[in-house]
């Protein structure tokens, strides 16, 4: 059989099955689309200015290693007239981010760019392993996962710039509107498929260029481009509602290909579908619990490296919720309706709501809801969901238990790490 | 919570009675009302033969002679539909004696059943987009079940091949529905199912159409949907129809465990996939799923003037909508196949996701 010719240029071997159509493509054409749709996505979306200040969410990771080639290729192709920045967050755990570190210090290197890590002792006073000598283990990840959201604003806004790109891709928007769809999460699933949150407004905007980009075609662009980025093994188990909607979504571009954009494209569509009123959310109690661990966008997972999650836990915990509301609103319903009193018997606990009966609740949870636009902390000025971010009051709580010798002691060897950081960085920026 | 009735005679009989509650609740609008025998409503019932449509069915006909007891009238009708998807005659006689069974056992009602390819006689469809000939023409060429199977056979994956056969289904039973004056078809999906059906549809890019798809009410159709086991689990039906007595299990279909599918299966279907899925959540988080159809049923229909009926599935398409093409997941048309869909009238985008791979 003779092999197959490039199904663009009908000239070289096709080598590439392109994981989104399975079209055979030379690896030159390859490289060729996958960039030109990046560029497509960027311009038709008016993502950037001329002269925009942009930081690159900087892990070391496949997705934002991408991210930065290619945009760095086609800020030169075309002109766009970016002023690119990496921008990388050291949680501060021993030994988790030296090598990631190590390779985004070298990307730095490769792409010419200035980088910028941040610490979380400067951002927020403490670094994890601080956190986890004050607070134990047992929820260490809460805390992580809250300083992570904020982490690329803060230091973005450290650094004077006002739009940060992330690496999140399709697979992770997808899994992000299947993961809201199962944890009943209106609201946030209506904002999960914008390409940018905030807006001009905001102090710091986030974007995702590579929103339509499939994970493994973006694997393919740095195996094909020789790009050097970091293989995490993540010792972090995701949250069990995204990580049941990853293996779902997995297993959905194995049955259709089409499948990731499928889905991201229905999430667009039901995004215009979410009343503008999201009242009647009968969940209220998991409803303000979900809120409030969920300041600014919480989107593509992220660990934090420290082990000892329990990941059914989140699911089972909001079935316990649902059951407790399902038990309490139908209590409601034997007094409202005395035909369902006489006829369910001792089933109480299984009837579910019905939207009419808990008046009251409705109310209620759409008074809370009016709140849920995303406006800023009234405390540190990032985009939170509430008046005091979440950030700002597990800070609270840490620093109150904290002796102030031992704020000062932190804070003296919290400013020398930075400085050698920095050193660091320049040291290896200029070699 | 007991996850199991427990199979002592008191709770069975009250496991049957909460689950009749639960449908018949969902059943108020067809109260007997004031109304005279003239205006009983004819509804249509599409019974697959599985539990849950059986369920329903036993569950309605109790209704309804509970309502001849007392009234000695009923507030609806029922029109038992049962549209055989399989083409093999073996299959089709099967079917067919199956559904005497349910006729001698449920005698009240009227029944009838249709084989699929009646669908390729709707002129509702854009026989074009999908490349077969229309009921005019077709009339002289093969028979119907060949040339359905042929139209099915060209699809490119499972998954589009279901998607087209279900499509198919609900257009031909809305048809039915309407020149049999029905004003309503009671789907007898589950909470269960319901929550299958929003992911799968969210999966294939179905998502606009969700509102019409999980929801009671008008469809865009002119006829109204209704789901009165929404409020029930699958697991909860299956159980029933080994507790009514008779038993209605000896007269259903169940479908096999969906434990052994697999991904990588040429034949495994999204729709195979949500069914194992939700199988297993609704075994440790039942609540979870009900929360799912719960959360797809708050979206809210677009309602625009300019919208245009899909040439397959009929759902509205919002303006500039229509097709897998020109949004901003379809970013350069070099990756487009050869074919383009330009002399087709307006797909919207999950029957053109289906028809153009
Ligand atoms: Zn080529
Ligand atoms: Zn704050
Ligand atoms: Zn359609």
């Amino acid at each position: 059989m003779a092999p197959a010719l490039c199904a663009i240029c009908n000239d070289s071997r096709a080598l590439i099955i392109r994981p989104k159509n399975h079209q055979k493509l030379c690896k030159a054409c390859f490289v060729a689309i996958f960039e030109a749709e990046i560029h497509h996505t960027i311009t038709t979306t008016s993502l950037f200015s001329p002269g925009d200040r942009i930081a690159i969410g900087a892990s070391g990771g496949k997705d934002s290693t991408v991210l930065a080639s290619v945009l760095k290729t086609l800020n030169e192709r075309y002109n766009y007239g970016l002023d690119l920045v990496l921008l990388s967050i050291d949680e501060g755990i021993k030994g988790y981010r030296d090598d990631s570190l190590e390779t985004v210090k070298r990307n730095a290197v490769q792409y010419d760019m200035p980088l910028k890590i941040v610490g979380y002792d400067e951002l927020y006073g403490w670094t994890m392993d601080q956190v986890v000598e004050a607070i134990g283990k047992k929820s260490n990840c809460t805390y992580c996962g809250v300083f992570r959201r904020q982490a690329l604003d803060r230091g973005a806004k450290m650094l004077g710039i006002k739009h940060v790109v992330t690496g999140h891709n399709a697979d992770d928007v997808a899994e992000t509107i299947l993961m809201n769809l199962l944890r009943g999460d209106l609201p946030r699933l209506a904002r999960s498929t914008n390409i940018v949150t905030g807006d001009e407004s905001s102090e710091v905007r986030r974007s995702k260029p590579l929103k339509y980009a499939y994970e493994k075609e973006i694997v393919l662009y740095a195996h094909h481009k020789k790009l050097d980025y970091f293989t995490t093994e993540c010792l972090y188990s995701p949250e069990a509602f995204r990580g049941s909607a990853r293996s779902l979504i997995k297993n959905l571009e194995r049955v259709r290909p089409s499948a990731i954009l499928d889905v991201v494209r229905s999430g667009e569509d039901m995004a215009k579908l979410v009343p503008e009123q999201v009242t009647g959310i009968s969940q209220c109690k998991s409803q303000k619990v979900s809120l409030s661990s969920a300041d600014g966008e919480e989107e593509g997972a992220g660990g934090c490296g420290t082990n000892g999650r329990d990941s059914g836990g989140e699911m089972a915990d909001m079935e316990k919720k649902l059951k407790e509301d399902e038990k309490a609103s139908s209590r409601e319903v034997d007094i409202t309706s005395a035909v369902s009193s006489q006829t369910s018997g001792q089933r109480h606990d299984r009837i579910p709501i019905k939207p009419e009966s808990g008046k009251t609740r409705k109310q209620e949870s759409s008074r809370k809801l009016t709140r849920q636009t995303l406006g800023t902390c009234k405390k540190c000025g990032y985009m939170s969901s509430q008046e005091v971010c979440k950030a700002c009051v597990l800070l609270e709580g840490l620093n109150k238990n904290r002796p102030m010798i031992e704020i000062e002691v932190d804070a003296a060897d919290e400013e020398s790490s930075t400085l050698r950081r920095n050193m660091e960085g320049l040291a290896l920026a200029a070699g | 919570m007991k996850k199991q009735p427990n199979k002592s005679a008191l709770n069975l009989k009250c496991f049957c009675l909460y689950v009749a509650t639960k449908t018949v609740k969902r059943m108020e609008t067809y109260r007997v009302r004031g109304s005279t025998i003239k205006d009983q409503r004819k509804l249509l019932l599409p019974l697959s033969f599985g539990p849950s449509s059986s369920s329903l069915l036993q569950i309605l006909d109790q209704h309804i002679e509970g309502q001849y007891a007392r009234m000695n009238r009923s507030g609806y009708e029922l029109f038992v539909v049962h549209i055989d998807v399989f083409l093999d005659p073996a299959d089709r006689k099967d079917a067919s004696e199956l559904l005497e069974k349910y006729k001698s056992r449920f005698s009240r009602h009227t029944y009838s059943s249709f084989g699929l390819e009646k669908a390729l006689l709707l002129d509702g469809i854009d026989w074009k987009a999908l490349d077969v000939p229309g009921p005019e023409e077709a009339e002289s060429k093969k028979p119907a079940t060949e040339r359905l199977q042929h139209l099915l056979g060209s699809m490119s994956s499972a998954t589009s091949r279901a998607d087209i056969a279900s499509t198919l289904l609900t257009r031909l039973l809305v048809d039915v529905a309407k020149r049999h004056d029905c004003e309503s078809i009671l789907f007898g999906e589950s909470t269960t199912r319901l929550a299958e059906k929003t992911l799968t549809e969210t999966a294939k890019g179905r998502g606009f159409s969700l509102p019409w798809q999980v929801s009671d009410g008008a469809s865009p159709y002119g006829i109204g949907f209704n789901y009165p086991l929404r409020d029930l689990l699958k697991k909860e039906l299956v159980t029933y129809t080994s507790l009514t007595s008779p038993p209605l299990a000896e007269l259903v279909i169940f479908q096999e465990k969906s434990s052994n599918i697999s991904a990588s299966s040429k034949t495994t279907t999204i729709d195979d996939l949500m069914v194992q899925y939700f199988e297993s959540v609704e075994e440790n988080y039942p609540s979870i799923v009900a929360n799912v159809v719960r959360t797809s049923s708050k979206l809210k229909s677009l309602t625009g003037n300019d919208n245009k009926g899909c040439g397959l599935c009929g759902l509205p398409v919002a303006e500039g909508t229509d097709g897998i093409y020109g949004w901003g997941g379809d970013q350069n048309s070099d990756s487009r196949p050869a074919r383009e869909d330009d002399q087709y009238g307006v797909l919207c985008y999950g029957c053109s996701r289906s028809i153009n791979g």
